[in-house]
Protein backbone atom coordinates (compact mmCIF):
# COMPACT_ATOMS: atom_id res chain seq x y z
CA UNK A 1 0.00 0.00 0.00
CA UNK A 2 1.11 3.01 -1.19
CA UNK A 3 2.35 5.58 1.78
CA UNK A 4 -0.74 8.43 2.53
CA UNK A 5 1.08 11.67 1.59
CA UNK A 6 0.30 14.90 3.62
CA UNK A 7 -1.49 17.23 2.09
CA UNK A 8 -0.58 21.18 2.60
CA UNK A 9 -1.83 22.54 5.69
CA UNK A 10 -4.97 24.19 4.72
CA UNK A 11 -7.46 26.14 7.18
CA UNK A 12 -10.95 25.26 6.24
CA UNK A 13 -13.35 28.79 5.85
CA UNK A 14 -15.09 29.35 9.41
CA UNK A 15 -12.35 26.67 11.11
CA UNK A 16 -10.36 30.01 11.75
CA UNK A 17 -10.51 31.26 15.11
CA UNK A 18 -12.04 34.41 14.71
CA UNK A 19 -15.00 36.93 15.79
CA UNK A 20 -17.56 35.67 14.14
CA UNK A 21 -16.32 32.13 14.04
CA UNK A 22 -17.91 30.67 17.78
CA UNK A 23 -14.35 29.89 18.31
CA UNK A 24 -12.76 32.72 20.51
CA UNK A 25 -9.29 33.05 21.44
CA UNK A 26 -8.76 33.53 25.11
CA UNK A 27 -9.90 36.77 26.52
CA UNK A 28 -8.29 38.44 29.42
CA UNK A 29 -11.09 38.50 31.45
CA UNK A 30 -11.15 36.03 34.03
CA UNK A 31 -14.09 35.72 36.23
CA UNK A 32 -14.52 32.54 38.36
CA UNK A 33 -12.08 29.46 38.73
CA UNK A 34 -10.54 27.55 35.65
CA UNK A 35 -13.08 24.82 34.63
CA UNK A 36 -11.52 23.19 32.05
CA UNK A 37 -12.14 19.95 30.00
CA UNK A 38 -9.53 17.88 28.33
CA UNK A 39 -10.53 15.84 24.98
CA UNK A 40 -8.73 13.94 21.64
CA UNK A 41 -8.23 11.14 20.61
CA UNK A 42 -6.91 8.33 22.89
CA UNK A 43 -3.34 8.08 23.63
CA UNK A 44 -2.73 11.87 22.59
CA UNK A 45 -1.85 12.70 26.20
CA UNK A 46 -5.63 13.80 27.81
CA UNK A 47 -4.99 12.33 31.18
CA UNK A 48 -1.05 12.78 31.55
CA UNK A 49 -1.71 16.66 31.07
CA UNK A 50 -4.62 16.80 32.81
CA UNK A 51 -3.01 15.02 36.02
CA UNK A 52 -0.12 17.58 36.26
CA UNK A 53 -2.18 20.42 35.57
CA UNK A 54 -4.74 20.04 38.12
CA UNK A 55 -1.91 19.48 40.25
CA UNK A 56 0.04 22.85 39.52
CA UNK A 57 -3.49 24.86 39.43
CA UNK A 58 -3.61 23.37 43.20
CA UNK A 59 -0.10 24.25 44.09
CA UNK A 60 -1.82 27.80 42.82
CA UNK A 61 -4.10 28.03 45.60
CA UNK A 62 -7.08 26.51 43.82
CA UNK A 63 -9.44 23.91 45.36
CA UNK A 64 -9.39 21.40 42.57
CA UNK A 65 -12.06 18.88 41.51
CA UNK A 66 -10.62 16.49 39.00
CA UNK A 67 -13.22 14.59 36.83
CA UNK A 68 -12.22 11.31 35.13
CA UNK A 69 -15.29 10.71 32.43
CA UNK A 70 -12.90 8.02 30.86
CA UNK A 71 -13.69 4.19 32.10
CA UNK A 72 -10.08 3.97 31.09
CA UNK A 73 -7.86 4.29 33.92
CA UNK A 74 -5.85 7.29 33.31
CA UNK A 75 -6.31 10.29 35.67
CA UNK A 76 -5.88 8.54 38.86
CA UNK A 77 -2.30 7.79 37.48
CA UNK A 78 -1.06 11.25 36.33
CA UNK A 79 -2.34 12.43 39.72
CA UNK A 80 -0.66 10.07 41.76
CA UNK A 81 -3.45 8.96 43.62
CA UNK A 82 -3.31 5.39 44.76
CA UNK A 83 -6.95 4.39 45.27
CA UNK A 84 -8.07 3.61 41.46
CA UNK A 85 -11.70 2.74 42.26
CA UNK A 86 -13.56 6.01 43.82
CA UNK A 87 -16.85 6.78 42.75
CA UNK A 88 -20.43 8.16 43.83
CA UNK A 89 -21.79 5.29 45.73
CA UNK A 90 -25.11 3.86 44.75
CA UNK A 91 -26.65 4.54 48.04
CA UNK A 92 -26.03 8.39 47.92
CA UNK A 93 -28.13 8.60 45.05
CA UNK A 94 -32.21 8.00 44.72
CA UNK A 95 -34.95 7.70 41.98
CA UNK A 96 -37.64 10.11 41.48
CA UNK A 97 -40.55 10.83 39.39
CA UNK A 98 -40.69 13.93 37.38
CA UNK A 99 -43.64 16.05 36.84
CA UNK A 100 -43.99 13.98 33.57
CA UNK A 101 -44.09 10.66 35.58
CA UNK A 102 -40.47 10.20 34.52
CA UNK A 103 -38.13 8.02 36.78
CA UNK A 104 -35.23 10.00 37.48
CA UNK A 105 -32.32 10.41 39.65
CA UNK A 106 -30.53 12.93 41.73
CA UNK A 107 -28.63 13.15 44.95
CA UNK A 108 -30.17 11.59 48.00
CA UNK A 109 -32.30 13.95 49.91
CA UNK A 110 -29.71 16.34 52.14
CA UNK A 111 -26.83 15.70 49.93
CA UNK A 112 -25.59 18.43 47.39
CA UNK A 113 -23.53 18.45 44.64
CA UNK A 114 -20.16 20.26 46.68
CA UNK A 115 -20.97 17.69 50.26
CA UNK A 116 -20.64 14.57 47.69
CA UNK A 117 -17.34 15.71 46.24
CA UNK A 118 -16.38 16.16 49.65
CA UNK A 119 -17.38 12.64 50.89
CA UNK A 120 -16.58 10.81 48.01
CA UNK A 121 -13.90 11.96 46.16
CA UNK A 122 -10.49 10.93 47.11
CA UNK A 123 -7.47 13.60 47.98
CA UNK A 124 -4.33 13.47 45.44
CA UNK A 125 -0.81 14.98 46.37
CA UNK A 126 -1.27 18.65 46.36
CA UNK A 127 -4.95 18.43 47.67
CA UNK A 128 -6.92 17.92 44.28
CA UNK A 129 -9.99 15.62 44.81
CA UNK A 130 -10.32 12.82 41.90
CA UNK A 131 -13.94 11.84 41.22
CA UNK A 132 -14.19 8.90 39.18
CA UNK A 133 -17.19 8.16 36.60
CA UNK A 134 -16.60 4.71 38.09
CA UNK A 135 -14.87 1.85 35.47
CA UNK A 136 -16.26 -0.63 33.76
CA UNK A 137 -16.46 -3.77 35.10
CA UNK A 138 -18.10 -7.24 34.23
CA UNK A 139 -21.59 -6.88 33.93
CA UNK A 140 -23.30 -3.90 31.87
CA UNK A 141 -25.18 -1.84 33.54
CA UNK A 142 -23.77 -2.42 36.97
CA UNK A 143 -22.48 0.89 38.13
CA UNK A 144 -25.47 2.56 36.80
CA UNK A 145 -26.62 4.18 39.61
CA UNK A 146 -22.94 5.42 40.74
CA UNK A 147 -23.10 6.60 36.65
CA UNK A 148 -26.32 8.76 37.72
CA UNK A 149 -24.85 10.60 40.88
CA UNK A 150 -21.80 11.53 38.83
CA UNK A 151 -24.16 12.98 36.00
CA UNK A 152 -26.05 15.00 38.74
CA UNK A 153 -22.63 16.46 39.69
CA UNK A 154 -21.89 17.10 36.80
CA UNK A 155 -25.07 18.95 36.10
CA UNK A 156 -25.06 20.88 39.41
CA UNK A 157 -21.57 22.31 37.39
CA UNK A 158 -23.02 22.99 34.73
CA UNK A 159 -26.31 25.07 36.24
CA UNK A 160 -23.47 26.83 38.46
CA UNK A 161 -21.45 27.87 35.19
CA UNK A 162 -23.75 30.22 33.70
CA UNK A 163 -24.65 31.84 37.30
CA UNK A 164 -22.64 35.06 37.81
CA UNK A 165 -18.96 34.42 38.77
CA UNK A 166 -19.34 35.95 42.15
CA UNK A 167 -22.36 33.98 43.11
CA UNK A 168 -22.04 32.45 46.10
CA UNK A 169 -22.90 28.19 46.68
CA UNK A 170 -21.21 24.92 47.64
CA UNK A 171 -19.59 25.17 43.95
CA UNK A 172 -18.59 28.28 43.31
CA UNK A 173 -14.94 28.06 44.60
CA UNK A 174 -14.16 24.25 42.88
CA UNK A 175 -11.84 24.78 39.90
CA UNK A 176 -12.62 21.65 37.71
CA UNK A 177 -10.27 19.54 35.85
CA UNK A 178 -11.82 16.80 33.34
CA UNK A 179 -10.68 14.04 31.48
CA UNK A 180 -13.03 12.88 29.11
CA UNK A 181 -13.19 10.17 27.37
CA UNK A 182 -11.50 9.62 24.00
CA UNK A 183 -13.05 10.09 20.66
CA UNK A 184 -15.57 12.24 19.58
CA UNK A 185 -19.06 11.73 20.52
CA UNK A 186 -20.66 14.75 22.50
CA UNK A 187 -17.70 15.90 24.44
CA UNK A 188 -19.11 19.70 24.39
CA UNK A 189 -22.16 19.14 25.87
CA UNK A 190 -21.88 15.63 27.04
CA UNK A 191 -19.15 15.09 29.50
CA UNK A 192 -17.58 18.53 29.06
CA UNK A 193 -20.73 20.77 30.21
CA UNK A 194 -19.48 21.75 33.31
CA UNK A 195 -16.52 23.42 31.06
CA UNK A 196 -15.86 27.06 30.16
CA UNK A 197 -12.38 25.72 28.16
CA UNK A 198 -12.44 23.09 25.97
CA UNK A 199 -9.11 21.93 25.41
CA UNK A 200 -8.43 19.51 22.51
CA UNK A 201 -5.03 17.77 22.98
CA UNK A 202 -3.37 17.05 19.67
CA UNK A 203 -0.55 15.44 18.79
CA UNK A 204 1.39 16.01 15.36
CA UNK A 205 0.43 13.43 13.68
CA UNK A 206 -2.14 12.09 11.05
CA UNK A 207 -4.70 10.24 12.87
CA UNK A 208 -4.59 12.56 15.45
CA UNK A 209 -5.01 15.70 13.34
CA UNK A 210 -7.88 14.55 11.81
CA UNK A 211 -9.63 13.92 14.93
CA UNK A 212 -8.65 16.98 16.19
CA UNK A 213 -10.24 18.47 12.95
CA UNK A 214 -13.11 16.69 13.41
CA UNK A 215 -13.56 18.04 17.12
CA UNK A 216 -13.49 21.36 15.85
CA UNK A 217 -16.07 21.04 13.30
CA UNK A 218 -18.33 19.24 16.11
CA UNK A 219 -17.50 22.59 18.57
CA UNK A 220 -18.43 25.15 15.89
CA UNK A 221 -21.70 23.11 14.71
CA UNK A 222 -22.45 22.65 18.78
CA UNK A 223 -21.37 26.20 18.92
CA UNK A 224 -19.34 25.46 22.38
CA UNK A 225 -18.24 27.95 24.20
CA UNK A 226 -14.45 27.97 23.87
CA UNK A 227 -12.32 25.77 21.86
CA UNK A 228 -9.01 26.28 21.52
CA UNK A 229 -5.72 22.85 21.27
CA UNK A 230 -2.67 21.92 22.85
CA UNK A 231 0.01 20.38 20.65
CA UNK A 232 1.35 17.62 22.96
CA UNK A 233 4.76 15.16 21.99
CA UNK A 234 6.00 17.85 19.52
CA UNK A 235 9.62 17.36 18.54
CA UNK A 236 10.39 19.68 16.06
CA UNK A 237 9.28 23.96 15.76
CA UNK A 238 6.67 23.02 13.00
CA UNK A 239 4.92 20.62 15.36
CA UNK A 240 2.32 23.22 16.92
CA UNK A 241 2.06 25.47 13.56
CA UNK A 242 0.60 22.05 11.72
CA UNK A 243 -1.63 21.44 14.89
CA UNK A 244 -2.91 25.32 14.73
CA UNK A 245 -2.98 24.95 10.53
CA UNK A 246 -4.55 21.44 10.51
CA UNK A 247 -7.53 21.68 13.44
CA UNK A 248 -8.29 25.38 13.20
CA UNK A 249 -8.16 25.66 16.64
CA UNK A 250 -5.88 28.54 18.49
CA UNK A 251 -3.15 26.30 20.04
CA UNK A 252 -2.71 27.93 23.48
CA UNK A 253 -0.02 25.85 24.78
CA UNK A 254 2.58 23.54 23.02
CA UNK A 255 3.62 20.36 25.14
CA UNK A 256 7.19 18.35 24.10
CA UNK A 257 7.76 15.06 23.78
CA UNK A 258 8.74 14.29 27.37
CA UNK A 259 10.91 10.76 27.94
CA UNK A 260 10.41 11.37 31.81
CA UNK A 261 6.89 11.05 31.41
CA UNK A 262 6.99 7.73 29.25
CA UNK A 263 8.76 6.41 32.25
CA UNK A 264 6.59 7.70 34.48
CA UNK A 265 3.72 5.27 33.04
CA UNK A 266 6.22 2.72 33.06
CA UNK A 267 6.46 2.44 36.55
CA UNK A 268 2.72 3.68 37.53
CA UNK A 269 3.61 7.09 39.54
CA UNK A 270 2.61 10.38 38.23
CA UNK A 271 5.30 12.35 36.01
CA UNK A 272 5.06 15.47 39.53
CA UNK A 273 6.67 13.05 41.58
CA UNK A 274 9.26 11.41 39.44
CA UNK A 275 10.52 14.65 37.84
CA UNK A 276 8.80 17.96 38.99
CA UNK A 277 11.76 19.94 36.67
CA UNK A 278 10.97 18.14 33.37
CA UNK A 279 10.07 19.90 30.28
CA UNK A 280 6.57 18.48 30.18
CA UNK A 281 6.39 20.24 34.10
CA UNK A 282 7.11 23.44 32.59
CA UNK A 283 4.95 23.42 29.50
CA UNK A 284 2.16 22.68 31.67
CA UNK A 285 2.97 25.34 34.08
CA UNK A 286 2.66 27.71 31.63
CA UNK A 287 -0.56 26.37 30.00
CA UNK A 288 -1.36 26.74 33.91
CA UNK A 289 -0.99 30.63 33.65
CA UNK A 290 -2.28 30.86 30.17
CA UNK A 291 -5.57 29.75 31.51
CA UNK A 292 -6.09 31.05 34.97
CA UNK A 293 -5.18 34.41 33.22
CA UNK A 294 -7.53 34.46 30.29
CA UNK A 295 -10.40 32.30 31.14
CA UNK A 296 -13.42 34.21 29.24
CA UNK A 297 -16.06 35.08 31.60
CA UNK A 298 -19.12 32.58 30.25
CA UNK B 1 -22.38 -6.44 10.31
CA UNK B 2 -19.85 -8.49 11.46
CA UNK B 3 -22.07 -11.25 12.36
CA UNK B 4 -23.01 -11.76 8.80
CA UNK B 5 -19.60 -11.79 7.43
CA UNK B 6 -18.74 -14.95 6.12
CA UNK B 7 -14.70 -15.38 7.20
CA UNK B 8 -14.33 -19.31 5.27
CA UNK B 9 -12.58 -18.25 2.68
CA UNK B 10 -10.89 -14.99 3.92
CA UNK B 11 -9.65 -13.51 7.07
CA UNK B 12 -11.02 -10.24 8.92
CA UNK B 13 -9.02 -8.18 11.23
CA UNK B 14 -10.86 -6.02 13.52
CA UNK B 15 -9.45 -2.97 15.18
CA UNK B 16 -11.74 -2.17 18.33
CA UNK B 17 -11.48 1.13 20.52
CA UNK B 18 -9.53 0.89 23.78
CA UNK B 19 -10.55 -0.56 27.31
CA UNK B 20 -13.09 -3.47 28.04
CA UNK B 21 -16.25 -2.34 26.34
CA UNK B 22 -16.06 -4.69 22.77
CA UNK B 23 -15.15 -7.91 25.21
CA UNK B 24 -17.94 -6.97 27.39
CA UNK B 25 -20.31 -6.42 24.49
CA UNK B 26 -18.84 -9.36 22.36
CA UNK B 27 -21.23 -11.08 24.81
CA UNK B 28 -21.60 -14.60 23.76
CA UNK B 29 -20.30 -14.83 20.32
CA UNK B 30 -16.43 -16.31 20.10
CA UNK B 31 -14.35 -15.46 17.39
CA UNK B 32 -11.33 -17.39 16.40
CA UNK B 33 -8.27 -14.83 18.24
CA UNK B 34 -8.70 -12.36 20.60
CA UNK B 35 -5.24 -10.30 20.45
CA UNK B 36 -5.00 -8.25 23.09
CA UNK B 37 -2.43 -5.50 22.83
CA UNK B 38 -0.72 -3.81 25.92
CA UNK B 39 1.78 -1.94 27.27
CA UNK B 40 4.57 -2.83 29.61
CA UNK B 41 3.08 0.26 31.62
CA UNK B 42 1.68 -0.44 35.49
CA UNK B 43 -1.63 1.33 34.29
CA UNK B 44 -1.96 -0.57 30.39
CA UNK B 45 -1.26 -4.25 32.20
CA UNK B 46 -4.14 -3.16 34.72
CA UNK B 47 -6.39 -3.04 31.70
CA UNK B 48 -5.20 -5.91 30.60
CA UNK B 49 -5.28 -8.50 32.87
CA UNK B 50 -8.79 -7.39 33.64
CA UNK B 51 -9.67 -7.86 29.94
CA UNK B 52 -7.73 -11.34 29.57
CA UNK B 53 -10.17 -12.33 32.54
CA UNK B 54 -13.03 -11.61 30.84
CA UNK B 55 -11.79 -13.45 27.43
CA UNK B 56 -11.29 -16.93 29.09
CA UNK B 57 -14.43 -16.22 31.45
CA UNK B 58 -16.94 -16.18 28.37
CA UNK B 59 -14.48 -18.20 26.38
CA UNK B 60 -14.51 -15.34 23.68
CA UNK B 61 -11.32 -17.31 21.42
CA UNK B 62 -7.87 -17.81 21.67
CA UNK B 63 -5.97 -15.47 23.63
CA UNK B 64 -2.85 -14.26 22.48
CA UNK B 65 -0.94 -11.32 24.38
CA UNK B 66 1.14 -8.84 22.78
CA UNK B 67 3.23 -6.20 24.81
CA UNK B 68 3.71 -3.18 22.28
CA UNK B 69 6.50 -1.04 22.91
CA UNK B 70 8.56 -3.11 25.06
CA UNK B 71 11.85 -1.27 25.98
CA UNK B 72 14.57 -2.97 28.43
CA UNK B 73 14.33 -5.83 30.39
CA UNK B 74 12.64 -3.96 33.23
CA UNK B 75 9.56 -3.89 30.51
CA UNK B 76 9.54 -7.49 30.25
CA UNK B 77 9.47 -8.59 33.77
CA UNK B 78 6.74 -6.18 34.33
CA UNK B 79 4.94 -7.73 31.52
CA UNK B 80 5.64 -11.45 32.08
CA UNK B 81 4.67 -10.63 36.04
CA UNK B 82 0.95 -9.90 35.03
CA UNK B 83 0.80 -12.75 32.41
CA UNK B 84 2.47 -15.22 34.07
CA UNK B 85 1.02 -18.54 32.16
CA UNK B 86 0.78 -16.73 28.60
CA UNK B 87 3.38 -16.74 26.36
CA UNK B 88 3.54 -12.86 25.64
CA UNK B 89 4.85 -12.07 22.03
CA UNK B 90 7.33 -8.82 22.89
CA UNK B 91 7.06 -6.31 20.31
CA UNK B 92 9.99 -3.63 20.83
CA UNK B 93 9.85 -0.10 21.12
CA UNK B 94 10.53 0.81 17.44
CA UNK B 95 11.44 4.49 16.28
CA UNK B 96 10.68 3.59 12.62
CA UNK B 97 6.98 3.00 13.60
CA UNK B 98 6.90 6.18 15.08
CA UNK B 99 8.86 8.07 12.77
CA UNK B 100 6.29 6.08 10.18
CA UNK B 101 3.44 7.14 12.25
CA UNK B 102 4.10 10.55 12.31
CA UNK B 103 4.61 10.72 8.09
CA UNK B 104 1.36 8.99 7.96
CA UNK B 105 2.75 5.98 6.25
CA UNK B 106 2.20 2.25 7.04
CA UNK B 107 5.21 0.79 8.70
CA UNK B 108 4.94 -2.27 7.22
CA UNK B 109 5.89 -0.49 4.04
CA UNK B 110 8.28 2.31 5.40
CA UNK B 111 10.89 0.01 7.58
CA UNK B 112 9.96 -3.85 6.69
CA UNK B 113 13.07 -4.74 8.32
CA UNK B 114 12.95 -2.84 11.40
CA UNK B 115 12.87 -5.18 14.54
CA UNK B 116 9.42 -3.70 15.65
CA UNK B 117 8.03 -4.53 12.39
CA UNK B 118 9.54 -7.98 12.18
CA UNK B 119 8.28 -9.13 15.75
CA UNK B 120 4.36 -7.71 14.31
CA UNK B 121 5.00 -9.96 11.37
CA UNK B 122 5.69 -12.67 14.04
CA UNK B 123 2.86 -12.14 15.76
CA UNK B 124 0.96 -12.58 12.21
CA UNK B 125 2.54 -15.91 12.10
CA UNK B 126 1.08 -16.85 15.91
CA UNK B 127 -2.32 -16.17 15.00
CA UNK B 128 -2.77 -18.82 11.69
CA UNK B 129 -4.48 -21.50 12.94
CA UNK B 130 -1.58 -24.38 14.01
N1 LIG C 1 4.37 15.05 26.28
C1 LIG C 1 4.53 13.72 26.32
N2 LIG C 1 5.75 13.17 26.14
C2 LIG C 1 5.93 11.84 26.14
N3 LIG C 1 4.96 10.94 26.32
C3 LIG C 1 3.71 11.41 26.52
C4 LIG C 1 3.42 12.81 26.55
N4 LIG C 1 2.09 12.95 26.77
C5 LIG C 1 1.59 11.71 26.90
N5 LIG C 1 2.54 10.77 26.75
C6 LIG C 1 2.38 9.30 26.75
O1 LIG C 1 1.41 8.98 25.77
C7 LIG C 1 0.63 7.87 26.19
C8 LIG C 1 -0.85 8.26 26.19
O2 LIG C 1 -1.05 9.27 27.15
P1 LIG C 1 -2.43 9.40 27.97
O3 LIG C 1 -2.30 10.60 28.82
O4 LIG C 1 -2.74 8.12 28.63
O5 LIG C 1 -3.43 9.66 26.76
P2 LIG C 1 -5.03 9.78 26.77
O6 LIG C 1 -5.45 10.05 28.17
O7 LIG C 1 -5.30 10.93 25.84
O8 LIG C 1 -5.54 8.49 26.22
C9 LIG C 1 1.14 7.49 27.57
O9 LIG C 1 2.06 6.45 27.39
C10 LIG C 1 1.85 8.74 28.05
O10 LIG C 1 2.90 8.45 28.94
MG1 LIG D 1 -6.74 8.89 29.38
Amino acid sequence: MPAVPIAAPTIEPGLQPGPDSGLRSAEPSYGGPVRVAFVGKGGAGKSSIAGVFARLLARDGAQVLALDSDPMPGLAYSLGVPNRETGIPAEAVEEYEDDSGRRRHRLRAGLDAGAAIELYSTVSPDGVRLLQLGKTRGVKGENSLSHQGYQAILDALQKQRSAEPDSTGSLADWAVVGDLPGGTRQPFFGWGRFARTILVVVEPTPASLLSGRRLARLAEKASAPHVVAIANKTREEADADLVQARTGLQVIGEVPFDPAQREADRRGVALLDLDSDSPMVAAVTRLVSTLSAKEPVR
Amino acid sequence: MLGQLDSADGAVVADFEAGLGTVIRMGDRPVDVVVLVTEPTVKSLEVASRAADLVRDHKLGRLVVTANRVRDDADVTRVQAAFPDVDVVMVPDEPAIVAAERRGEAPLDAAPDSPGVRALVGLADRLLPN
